[in-house]
């Protein structure tokens, strides 16, 4: 469930679950996915960490993401390229 | 129907494929049917470099101080590598300009090849600095029995679409008779099929068999030996993901129709064909890699452990283009290389070309009047 956390420095942040296999991670809308699941352990592909090389890609199987600069690599429905989406509710993902 | 330089028939560009329309005649990007390209032309525009910008003068000495089977392994590679730019540095032109329809993509077209260029200058560039022969090295590029069979596998489809798109812009559309080699069918089928297996095998190239040597270069650079080839390496790695982006648009867009309804028909019945040219391509770096390690492995890396990575890799690029991954390995066996395929991460000055995001020539514009308070004259 996203909930919304007080934080004494910052304003209020929100925050939103991800799903992987039998893992859960917290992330927030404050920077991309892929850094935060890298913090929490779970190793993803990655090159460019800019968008363009799609390296990153995971599937998406559910929730909602956004891109703020849409990315130069070709996305599908259904998957998501961890470098530069923000997580923007509770969301599903799988590795390839 | 013949190519002509500059197209005088008036038509709207947005209106047509990115291949077999008309011709390109005005070279104008203020409007785009596909954005991407125009996007692309900006993006390698700013990660221009020159190989001359990476000091060398460390790698002679560590050269010299490698094993012999080592000393094998890297310069294999960059043979293999100078095989691969010599192709892509004029295939894309040769093959594609020719039947190119909308202006982004014509240019590039030539953007890419010109950034192949580059990368062939850097592997003399790199040649020259750690042997005393250059002339050695080129020369058995040609006559290397295991770099002569990718050779082949590399060069055939653009032949093939070469050879059709000639007969079309001399004879155009038809069965024509072609001395040693018969009857030959040109129709737009047969021309659009050749493109398809043609982008497919380039998108190969860039996605898979260039990652056998980077691999083994940053390998050598793990143990802190050869560290300018390394960073010349990762120059091209960053050009290469970007090239690799512009052909997945390009398969992309054909097999979703979206840009030419026939080209969708065409790579629909070309599925199995794209499958069996990226097993092949896997395979056949898998035994470059037994070549490489013939006589020893080096720290780090074994031909094993290659050809793991290579299925790897393999499987994520089919992916990419919507195809079911071919191979059982699920997981990178050398997951250190990411790191060096970053290309941002080196500390370096922000005039030094390394930095993407750096572009030459920037001017701040937002000015006012107190920028200037603390002037004197």
């Amino acid at each position: 469930m996203t909930t919304l956390i007080s934080d004494t420095e910052h304003q209020d942040r929100t925050v939103h679950r991800v799903l992987l296999g039998k893992k859960q991670v917290l992330v927030t809308e404050d920077e991309p996915l892929l850094p935060q699941l890298e913090r929490s352990g779970i190793l993803v592909e990655y090159q460019c960490r800019e968008g363009y090389c799609s390296a990153c890609t995971i599937k998406l199987l559910w929730g909602k993401v956004d891109y703020p600069i849409e990315p130069l690599a070709w996305v599908n429905s259904g998957y998501v390229l961890a470098c530069c989406a923000i997580v923007k509710s509770d969301i599903e993902i799988a590795l390839l | 129907m013949s190519y002509s330089t500059f197209n005088r028939k008036k038509f709207d560009s947005l209106q047509e494929p990115m291949f077999f329309g008309e011709n390109v005649n005005v070279a104008r990007y203020d409007q785009q049917k596909h954005p991407i390209f125009e996007k692309l032309i900006e993006k390698q525009l700013s990660f221009f470099w020159r190989p001359e910008e990476v000091d060398l003068s460390n790698d002679r000495k560590d050269f010299l101080k490698l094993e012999e089977h080592e000393q094998h392994i890297f310069l294999s590679n960059l043979k293999y590598q100078t095989l691969l730019d010599s192709v892509q540095g004029r295939s894309p032109n040769v093959a594609l300009l020719p039947i190119v329809s909308l202006p982004e993509l014509e240019t590039w077209i030539e953007t890419w090849s010109f950034s192949e260029t580059i990368h062939s200058r850097s592997y003399t560039h790199i040649i020259r600095n750690i042997v005393n022969d250059p002339t050695k090295v080129f020369d058995d590029i040609i006559v290397n029995e295991e770099i002569a069979k990718r050779a082949v596998s590399v060069s055939k489809y653009y032949d093939d679409l070469i050879e059709l798109v000639n007969l079309y812009n001399t004879l155009g559309l038809g069965t024509h008779h072609v001395p040693e080699r018969g009857e030959v069918v040109v129709t737009m089928k047969t021309l659009k099929k050749a493109l398809y297996l043609t982008v497919a095998s380039v998108n190969v190239l860039e996605a898979i068999r260039f990652y056998v040597s980077f691999a083994c270069s940053f390998a050598f650079a793990e143990r802190t030996l050869m560290e300018g080839n390394a960073k010349i390496i990762k120059l091209i790695a960053r050009d290469e993901a970007l090239h690799l982006n512009g052909t997945q648009h390009m398969m992309n867009l054909m097999m979703s129709g979206r840009d030419d309804p026939e080209m969708a028909v065409i790579a629909q019945e070309c599925q199995q064909d794209v499958i069996n040219i990226f097993v092949e391509a896997a395979q056949q770096e898998r035994d470059w890699a037994q070549y490489l390690f013939k006589d020893g492995s080096m720290i780090g890396l074994n031909a094993q452990i290659l050809g793991q990575y290579v299925e790897y890799i393999t499987n994520v690029r089919m992916q990419a283009i919507g195809l079911e991954p071919q191979f059982p390995t699920k997981n990178n066996p050398i997951p250190w290389i990411n790191a060096w395929l970053v290309s941002d991460n080196v500390q370096v000055a922000p005039q030094e070309a390394e930095i993407s995001s750096y572009l030459v020539g920037q001017i701040d514009n937002d000015l006012d009047g107190a920028d200037f308070d603390d002037f004197d004259l």
